[in-house]
């Protein structure tokens, strides 16, 4: 019981900072349930991400139900899961009040600025430890680096960047890629 | 009401279950709502995006909460949360439940790896995409938070809660410097 209640109140603080976009949750989760609870390793973390984009649903909803589920059965899902929304929906229906009576709030729109700022730098950090581990492995040397992780990386970069293709299209080819590849003894 | 409620919750629900992002979502939402049922105008719903990108979380869910507190009150802003959470609660249990059977298995961990090029091109399409929001607004304070926030993230292991104080902080300085700035002005 206390394991669920922890994790409700993980996803709760997880929820409240989740400013900019989906995906801003992901460095706070990083942060939360790999780096200061270790409730997660950066493999599973990183595995998260890709399962995430497969299914549909917002993706900090999915990866609570994930990390809950793992952690403490359908109990730890149910609390992952609201714990992550609650800080959302309050915070909304206040807004929505405030937005009734005064129609425009400069300050508001302020915050969101600098906010979105801070996410830039997290999301940049969560992809640069993903980066590297893609390439290095878990040491970083230059006798260690993938090129073809490397080639992978900027090839998708460029087709997620210029080409309609569903991301999902881009990161399913890129596992089936590496696989086969792996298979035939190429790697 | 309890119709309302039910229309709002089925809405939600088969809207969570096909679309995949926030924007695509409110899309849908919008083309529900205000086109099909029209309980809310169009400029409504572009204010309650706006407000829905100030909030916290997923964008989904809090203009689900506007939509749905603007059509029903309270309960309505329930009905709609629920349907938006539901299909990937469900789906999500699935998922886990194989992923802990199929995540050690060799063939299963060679392409989930090859999946990591995939998802760091992604992150980074998302994250240059955000840059450019916030350098649309071209003000030095956006770009110095950018490295404050990169330097405290990397390089020290206190919570991200201090960073966002201090990122509301600014902008309430920098709201209120704009506001005597307009001032002198006039």
């Amino acid at each position: 019981m206390t394991r669920v209640i922890e994790i409700f109140l993980a996803f709760i603080r997880i929820g409240a900072l989740a400013f900019g976009g989906a995906y801003a949750a992901m460095p706070l989760i990083e942060q939360e349930i790999v780096d200061r609870t270790g409730w997660m390793t950066f493999t599973e973390f990183s595995d998260l991400i890709a399962i995430d984009e497969l299914t549909p649903g917002p993706i900090i909803i999915n990866s609570a139900t994930f990390i809950g589920m793992k952690l403490g059965g359908i109990p730890g899902a149910i609390a992952a899961t609201l714990g992550s929304i609650l800080p959302a929906c309050i915070v909304s229906i206040i807004l929505f009040n405030l937005y009734k009576k005064y129609k425009t709030i400069p300050l508001i729109s302020e915050m969101m600025n600098c906010l979105k700022s801070m996410s830039v730098a997290m999301i940049l950090s969560t992809v640069l430890k993903i980066f590297l581990t893609a390439v290095f492995g878990n040491e970083i040397a230059l006798a260690n680096i993938n090129i073809f992780a490397l080639v992978m990386i900027v090839v998708a970069f460029i087709t997620i960047k210029k080409t309609d293709v569903n991301p999902v299209i881009v990161m399913l080819g890129c596992g089936a890629l590496s696989m086969v590849l792996s298979l035939a003894g190429i790697l | 009401m309890l119709k309302k409620m039910w229309i709002i919750f089925i809405n939600c629900f088969t809207i969570s279950m096909t679309a995949n992002s926030g924007y695509a979502m409110f899309g849908v939402m919008k083309n529900r709502f205000a086109g099909k049922y029209g309980w809310v105008t169009e400029e409504e719903m572009e204010d309650y995006l706006a407000l829905a990108q100030s909030s916290p979380g997923p964008v989904a869910v809090n203009s689900a909460v506007q939509v749905g507190q603007h059509v029903a009150g309270l309960p309505g802003a329930f009905s709609a949360v629920m349907g938006i959470i539901l299909p990937p609660f469900l789906i999500m249990l699935l998922v886990t439940y194989f992923y802990t059977f199929v995540s050690t298995n060799p063939y299963v961990r060679l392409f989930i790896d090859g999946m990591q090029a995939g998802v760091c091109a992604m992150l980074l399409d998302i994250m240059l995409g955000l840059f450019k929001t916030v350098a649309k607004r071209n003000h030095i304070v956006y770009y110095l938070l950018i490295v404050i926030s990169f330097l405290y993230v990397r390089l020290t292991k206190y919570s991200i809660f201090y960073l966002a104080v201090f990122c509301v902080i600014v902008a309430i300085i920098k709201a209120m410097v704009s506001r005597q700035e307009v001032k002198r002005h006039d």
